[in-house]
């Protein structure tokens, strides 16, 4: 079931070896970056060129009412899957919590947030229940709260680096992942954590900076053509949102975690980790760890070097785009091409996780029914099934490839777009740009090296 | 002696970044003739 459900059943049929895409698909980015080096001579991303809906949709979807509806929704599901977890059967595949978080919230909300934006801010129970208490909290305080305390700059984006590791290790390291109760008191520590760093910093300045899925749905919302500016909802270009990201201290961080996660779970599939795993296992049960803690050690040391490796591969690009001169800054340079990440770990993540999005969220039909899994039928779906005949394991590879190869298409014309604006000779700029399709052409064939290992 | 026997099990994943390994040669020799083209 689990295999099928990753996508990962036997590709016989393939008309030429797996590895030949990995070379098909560099020759398509340096196509690309051929054709964007002649074809895309002035920068084009740099302006959004936002401008307003008609003004009464704008205002519906922006208005008081359904603000508050949506960060309703998003309290009452919060509440759910805490209560489904503690209250309900402890089964991963019959509760609610494990399915909601892991596929729903998780890997759903990013296609969601790339069509139609910054979705996840409108349903984010812990801002929703934040900005609820505080005006509460006005009627007995008649007027002003006390302000809260200014961000501090040097923080940055590091709470939502460690937020989002954290919630990887959860997924991929601890081996009570998929137990329900885990899952509930996860969320309560994080909601705990969440509402005092709120209270000291502020809603907006935690949900915009420290908020670990606040900034990380945020980031895949840049790509959307649809932007909230000023209280109006409008459109703007394509992928523009994201040369507008203000980068930060720990903002490489959180692009590391976001494609080594991702890296590291398609590694721990392929046969040299599982090798590599039981050493690891041993060495710490030699310690004096138990079986499931030294397993648990030894997974989160191949977390840790996924998120060093991606890491590492980004600063090694930034490197070499610094040794083509320009008088930039190590930082700098990586801070001005971190948000060309964004469309990478997007491709990661669809191609890694298309199909678990595909089949398992077809299981909210019957968890809707049944969210304790205690044999409650609430809306008469609860014999549901999952149709795993919908695509075949063939078309998953191509959609993979196709996902892998158009993410990294997207951050080369991100990379080659700001490179425009930066340098002033444009063959430094191209020059620069030779080492970030390096980079890009090592993702990709990473991605579908590890992509081939599920079938390995 | 044991990894040429083996071969089959790396010789592909080796496969997979070839283009790396060939981009990154190609993109090491251009640095150095502009190198030496902005010293001449």
């Amino acid at each position: 079931m689990i295999l099928i459900a990753h996508g990962i059943a036997s590709r016989a049929d393939l008309p030429i070896p797996e590895w030949l895409f990995a070379w098909a698909a560099a020759m398509v980015l340096i196509v690309s970056f051929i054709g964007l080096a002649v074809l895309w001579p002035q920068p084009k991303l740099q302006d959004g060129g936002w401008r307003p809906l008609p003004r009464a949709l704008g205002r519906v979807l922006t208005s008081r009412p359904v603000e508050i509806l949506c960060g309703a929704i998003g309290i009452a599901l919060l509440v759910l899957v805490v209560y489904a977890g503690l209250a309900g059967v402890q089964s991963s595949s019959a509760n609610f919590a494990p399915t909601f978080v892991y596929v729903v919230f998780w890997l759903g909300l990013v296609p969601l947030s790339v069509l139609f934006g910054d979705v996840f801010r409108a349903f984010n129970p812990w801002r929703a229940l934040a900005r609820g208490i505080a005006w509460l909290a006005k009627i007995p305080a008649r007027g002003e709260l006390p302000k809260p305390l200014p961000y501090p700059e040097r923080l940055g984006y590091w709470p939502a680096a460690v937020g989002l590791i954290c919630f990887a290790a959860l997924e991929l390291v601890a081996t009570g992942r998929s137990k329900p109760e885990n899952i509930a008191i996860a969320t309560l520590v994080y909601s705990a954590a969440t509402f005092v760093a709120m209270a000291l910093y502020g809603v907006e300045a935690w949900c915009r900076r420290g908020e670990a899925f606040s900034v990380y749905f945020n980031l895949f919302s840049r790509m959307s053509v649809f932007e909230r500016r000023d209280g109006a909802l409008g459109l703007r270009k394509p992928l523009s949102g994201l040369p507008a990201f203000e980068p930060g201290p720990g903002i490489v961080a959180v692009l590391a975690v976001m494609i080594g996660a991702v890296t590291f779970d398609g590694a721990a599939e392929a046969p040299i980790w599982s090798r590599a795993a039981v050493d690891i296992a041993d060495f710490f049960g030699d310690l004096g760890l138990s079986p499931a803690h030294a397993l648990e050690a030894a997974f989160a040391i191949g977390l840790a070097l996924g998120v060093l490796l991606v890491a590492g591969l980004y600063w090694l690009g930034t490197l070499g785009a610094r040794s083509v001169g320009g008088g930039f800054g190590a930082r700098e340079l990586r801070w001005s091409f971190v948000h060309t990440l964004v469309p990478i770990a997007l491709a990661y993540v669809a191609a890694h996780y298309f199909t678990l999005l595909l089949f398992q969220s077809q299981a909210l039909a019957f968890l809707a029914s049944d969210p304790l899994g205690d044999g409650s039928d609430l809306f008469g779906t609860a014999d549901r099934g999952i149709d795993y005949t919908l695509i075949g394991s063939t078309a998953t590879w191509y959609w993979q490839v196709a996902f892998v190869v158009g993410g990294h298409v997207m951050g080369l014309m991100l990379a080659h777009d700001r490179a425009l604006v930066m340098y002033e000779r444009p063959r430094q700029a191209v020059l620069s740009q030779c080492w970030m399709l390096l980079v890009m052409v090592l993702f990709t064939c990473l991605a579908l090296w590890l992509l081939s290992q599920a079938n390995a | 002696m044991i990894y040429v026997a083996h071969a089959g099990h790396w010789i592909t994943t080796v496969a997979y970044f070839l283009p790396v390994i060939a981009f990154l040669a190609w993109l090491a020799v251009a640095q150095v003739r502009e190198r030496r083209r902005n010293r001449g």
